[in-house]
């Protein structure tokens, strides 16, 4: 984590002072996004470095669902199941990633290349079904847009 | 002020007060699981929820806990909607806890218990099965924690916030699978505070290691008392079996024995805490006695130490007292009323601050870890010095603290002590004395506060409280006041 | 990278947001400042005292667009500007209501209408910081946003001295990590703290004591993006849109069994049946309209007969039974079955109930409980009146409303359909065919025919 640090600082520049505590979730996104999980050492430094209870790093990795202290697959496929997406074949989708992958939800291939996980509501209703792959959003996912995306990304 | 009323009865109110705080000072107790007087207020358990009768509109229901009192609020406390209330809140908080009472070790004085018979009285509506979580997880060496008991009213988080700060406990995870646990750093095993959450704990979730299936609460009855752990003097209740509950058949020292200590709550002292020293308090107490009178190391009964150190006294021509900072303030009267005349006499620590403990904090704890020093030098002006006069031909010890190797070789010795030690066959004349459990006394804090303590058993035969012996010596040089006194346990 | 078009469809009447196309640069600065952008934060910050900007919104009776539909200028107008306390004006972009989308189109196409908004309204309430918390899932509103602030910084729109006018105001872009119930405002703040988002109780009003327990005003996104037009054309301009109760426009996201879904400008007042059938093309593949969840799943639902006299405004919502509430509105066709359904909004709001107060944290699973029961087939006849159970002890005794509008959702499916409910638990299967698609792209892909999750 630690070479994060000049980064925090130059964001805090824009916090009120006495802000310090709030940077904890943008540090732990910044630091996920560096390693692709958050590990043990990084969540002591940071409690160092913020100066913050560390149960204010615990409470909140386990509250928001983005946050992951393991490292996931090169690929993380998440599916939004909630209603609109449902109403567009969600179940479809889902069970179509399970038959191209041979994975379950909450499960990585075994070459390491993707996770698959079940999400709610991704605010992409209009598009449904979809997924988001990394940080982007693949929408209107039929057979066809999945092959491709899964090859895409296998590659 | 202000006028409000709950169910109709007229009630006072103070500027800022919660209703639930307004009731409580006229003498209602509104239900509550979360809400405690001396932390935050989360208002997350739901069972404080009352009605408002509103003039000419719809009833509103908020939380009492933190609704400030308005002039003529009118709270209904038992309408029909908020007995619904209360009851739909008691099947929410039972419907994913075991009702596992009879191996409970809370149950008996169990709040979700009490409410449940009071306010739902009825089976679970639930005919699915109880979502499942931790149990018997170790919160820290001294705590255990059962998540599937827990009701998750974050007393015991905010406590460790709030008051210890030692910001070691946190609510992970959401919905029904939220669970307390410790911060990962562990650090809930430096809370010198911990134990206040086994109180807290309106559920059995939290309960000590050590006194897990110990006894059922039932059996057991407090004796209120001043912990001796530190100058602060916090109020305590000792817990021990009541007498009508005697064990005959085990072990007959569980009759006897401190099953646990509870804070006393104390506004002037220590507010509803003490730290683990005093939860530790059996420890301390219940070290080996010392039993025997002894004279130059041979075993005698107490009247021949007491003629033994009179005849001493009579002889001495520059007698040391030190006197014990353990002493009860009507000890520390008896021996400046008896024999203090006889003696220089200095206030002695019977206690230093062991190895790794800690001198003070931001809470209780101070730096002195004996009880009475302010009692005693109340009286006895002058504190020990580091090292006894050589001159000293007679010295009488009372307490702990003063090691054989640190007297001078050449002075005579008296001892008064409690606990067992290897000096004691040292001294000219050794009498054992009573302990505080087992008398009455009070104890003077370092801020001058007097605090009572009770007897929570009866002392042994063979042991002299001191107040008496102090007496006894006293008529031994002074044969014409004999006769007025009587030596228990001789 | 796929973006988020405007599905265009001519609608009658003015539009504030959606007036211009939708470009591979229409989000910058430039072409914002092009069409006219920022020139309503220079008048603010030139011709008007900050009270002045308050009083105007005020008179334009904006109402909140983030579902509750309170008035703005009434939430601004709670501060105290001589209090001596530093206030804060917080962008609620945590977007989360599902079927609700509009909050991402505004922040990937008029980012700077919002920041405008922003820091108009931050102006108002004399805010030396104002904060955008944006959800964690965004990550093209975010990238956007984020670069919009950069465009304003470098512009003098934001720091120091803002177009020399001697106003100061910083902008933090704070991104969430993933939980609806940060969408609530009290929650949001504590997020904003760096802390897990549980929302807490009122008293105090944020407005009182709100980020780090100073006055803050949280307000959502397209309640800011509507600011500048206000102050840009007067609130007696504005007041001209819309219907005298609820004036301007309103961003609906349409989905679900849609012909046409996505994001439309509606004038508040337009017929509800005109925009399904014409500006939405109708039901999907030729379906028939069953009901409409109006505005995300926490609002009511209404059958297709319901809606058929109401217009889309909240008077006529309210009237119709239901909110227009954050305008994710989710059209469902007849053969969906509603058991299943419900069961889909019960796991979300199970899966999002913050664990904190008694009645949603046990009684959001438990009533999970209940529907996956129906679903496997073990359904028992009591099931029926013990959800409505859950849902009415939910109602008001929680902390935020998310116990309160599962019951909502819940028991207004209940209402409308209980013969389904009843046929479920009665023959442990669906009335219908269980589905809840009109058409399942994946259907002729699946090697298992009827896999699912």
């Amino acid at each position: 984590m630690k070479h994060l640090i000049p980064e925090f600082e130059r964001w805090k520049a824009r916090y009120p002072a006495g802000f310090e505590g709030s940077l904890t979730i943008p540090c732990l996104r910044r630091i996920q996004e560096d390693r692709g999980y958050i590990a043990d050492s990084d969540i002591t430094e940071l409690v160092d470095y913020l100066g913050i209870p560390r149960i204010q790093v615990d409470e909140a990795i386990a509250f928001y669902t983005q946050f992951t202290r393991k490292p996931l697959g090169k690929h993380h496929l998440q599916v939004c199941r909630n209603v609109s997406c449902s109403l567009r074949g969600a179940d479809g989708l889902v069970a179509y990633l399970r038959q191209r992958l041979g994975i379950g939800p909450g499960e990585t291939t075994a070459d390491g290349q993707f996770t698959l996980t079940l999400v709610e509501c991704l605010a992409s209703c209009g598009t449904a079904p979809m997924m988001m792959v990394g940080d982007a959003y693949h929408e209107t996912l039929t057979p066809a847009s999945v092959d491709a995306l899964l090859d895409e990304l296998a590659r | 002020m202000m006028d409000f009323s709950i169910d109709g009865v007229p009630m006072q109110a103070e500027d800022g007060q919660t209703v639930i705080q307004a009731a409580r000072a006229n003498g209602v107790d509104i239900p509550h699981f979360c809400w405690h007087p001396e932390l935050s207020v989360p208002g997350n358990c739901r069972i404080c929820m009352v009605e408002i009768e509103q003039e000419g509109g719809e009833p509103w229901f908020d939380i009492a806990c933190n609704m400030p009192v308005t002039p003529g609020m009118r709270v209904l406390l038992n309408s029909d909607k908020v007995k619904k209330l209360r009851k739909d809140t008691m099947q929410f908080i039972t419907l994913n806890h075991p009702v596992d009472c009879g191996i409970c070790n809370k149950s008996g004085e169990c709040t979700l218990q009490d409410y449940h018979y009071e306010h739902n009285g009825a089976a679970s509506l639930s005919r699915d099965t109880k979502t499942h979580a931790t149990k018997f997880f170790p919160l820290s060496e001294r705590i255990m924690l059962d998540n599937e008991r827990c009701i998750m009213c974050t007393l015991c988080v905010r406590f460790t916030h709030e008051v210890s700060r030692s910001h070691a406990l946190g609510a992970v995870n959401r919905g029904d699978h939220a669970l307390i646990r410790p911060a990962e750093d562990a650090d809930f095993n430096n809370d010198q505070y911990s134990d206040n959450v086994i109180d807290l704990c309106p559920v059995g979730a939290l309960l000590s290691r050590e006194l897990l299936d110990h006894a059922r609460v039932w059996y057991l009855q407090a004796t209120p008392s001043v912990c001796p752990g530190c100058e602060r003097g916090c109020t305590v209740n000792i817990w021990h079996r009541k007498h009508e509950w005697k064990l005959n058949a085990l072990d007959p020292r569980l009759n006897t024995r401190i099953d646990r200590m509870t804070p006393l709550a104390n506004p002037a002292v220590n507010g509803s805490w003490v730290c683990n020293k005093a939860r530790d308090l059996a420890h301390l107490f219940e070290r080996d006695r010392a039993v025997q009178t002894l004279v130059n190391g041979v075993p005698t009964d107490a009247s021949a130490g007491i003629a033994e150190a009179a005849r001493l006294i009579a002889s001495a021509r520059r007698p040391v007292a030190l006197v014990s900072s353990w002493g009860s303030n009507e000890e520390l009267a008896a021996f400046h009323a008896t024999l203090a005349d006889r003696f220089t006499c200095f206030v002695k620590a019977d206690h230093l601050p062991m190895p790794g403990e800690t001198l003070e904090d931001h809470l209780l704890i101070k730096p002195d870890k004996n009880p009475n020093r302010r009692g005693a030098l109340a009286l006895f002006p002058e504190t020990a010095p580091a090292a006894i006069a050589p001159e000293t031909d007679l010295l009488l010890v009372w307490g702990e603290g003063m090691p054989q190797a640190a007297i001078p070789s050449g002075t005579k010795v008296i001892r008064l002590d409690a606990y067992a030690h290897p000096d004691h066959a040292l001294a000219d004349v050794f009498i054992p004395i009573s302990i505080q459990t087992e008398r009455a006394g009070h104890y003077t804090n370092f801020e001058g506060t007097v605090s009572p303590f009770s007897a929570a058993f009866t002392v042994k035969p063979a042991i002299v409280h001191a107040e008496d012996l102090f007496a006894a010596v006293r008529a031994a040089l002074d044969p014409a006041a004999a006769s007025m006194v009587a030596v228990r346990g001789t | 990278m796929t973006e988020t078009a405007p599905t265009a469809a001519p609608l009658s009447g003015t539009k504030f947001f959606m007036n211009f196309p939708v470009t591979a640069t229409s989000h910058l600065l430039a072409e914002y400042r092009a069409r006219g952008g920022y020139q309503a934060l220079e008048k603010a910050l030139r011709n008007m005292q900050p009270a002045e900007v308050t009083k105007e919104v005020a008179a334009a009776g904006l109402l909140g667009h983030g579902g509750a539909a309170f008035p703005a200028g009434r939430k601004w107008g709670v501060i105290k500007l001589d209090d001596g306390a530093p206030h804060y004006v917080c962008m609620n972009a945590d977007e989360g209501e599902p079927g609700t989308f509009k909050d991402r189109w505004l922040m990937e196409h008029v980012p700077h209408m919002c920041l405008e908004g922003l820091i108009i309204g931050s102006y108002a309430l004399m805010g030396r910081h104002a904060f955008i918390y944006i959800r964690g899932e965004f990550d093209l509103s975010h990238r956007r946003m984020a670069a919009a602030i950069e465009e304003a910084y470098d512009a003098g729109l934001l720091g120091e001295n803002i177009l020399g006018t001697g106003y100061s105001c910083d902008v933090v872009l704070y991104r969430g990590a993933g939980s609806y119930v940060c969408g609530e405002a009290s929650a949001m703040l504590a997020s904003l703290e760096g802390k897990k988002g549980w929302p807490r109780n009122r008293p105090p009003r944020l407005t009182v004591k709100g980020l780090y327990q100073k006055p803050t005003v949280v307000n959502n996104v397209e309640t800011l993006a509507n600011v500048p037009v206000i102050i840009a054309r007067g609130a007696t301009e504005f007041k001209k849109v819309g219907t005298p109760k609820s004036p301007g426009t309103q961003m609906i996201s349409i989905s679900g069994h849609i012909a046409r879904p996505g994001v439309y400008e509606v004038e508040y007042g337009y017929s509800w049946q005109k925009f399904l059938f014409e500006v939405c093309g109708g039901m999907q593949d030729g379906a028939q309209l069953k009901c409409i969840i109006p505005g995300g799943v926490s609002t009511k639902l209404l059958s297709a007969k319901e809606i058929e006299p109401l217009t889309l405004d909240h008077n006529s919502a309210l009237a119709g039974g239901s909110q227009l509430g954050s305008g994710g509105m989710i059209a469902i066709a007849e053969g969906t079955c509603m058991v299943r359904l419900a069961s889909v909004i019960q796991r979300f709001y199970h899966h999002e109930s913050c664990g904190q107060c008694t009645p949603c944290r046990e009684g959001m699973g438990w009533m999970e409980r209940i529907l996956n029961r129906i679903v496997a087939g073990g359904g028992r006849p009591e099931d029926i009146d013990r959800l409505y159970q859950i849902s009415e002890a939910n109602d008001g005794t929680t902390i935020c409303s998310l116990g309160d509008s599962a019951g909502y959702a819940c028991s207004a499916i209940l209402d409308h359909y209980r013969e389904e409910f009843e046929y479920y638990i009665t023959h442990g299967h669906s009335m219908f065919d269980g589905r809840l698609t009109v058409t399942d792209p994946f259907a002729g892909a699946l090697a298992i025919t009827g896999a699912r999750a």
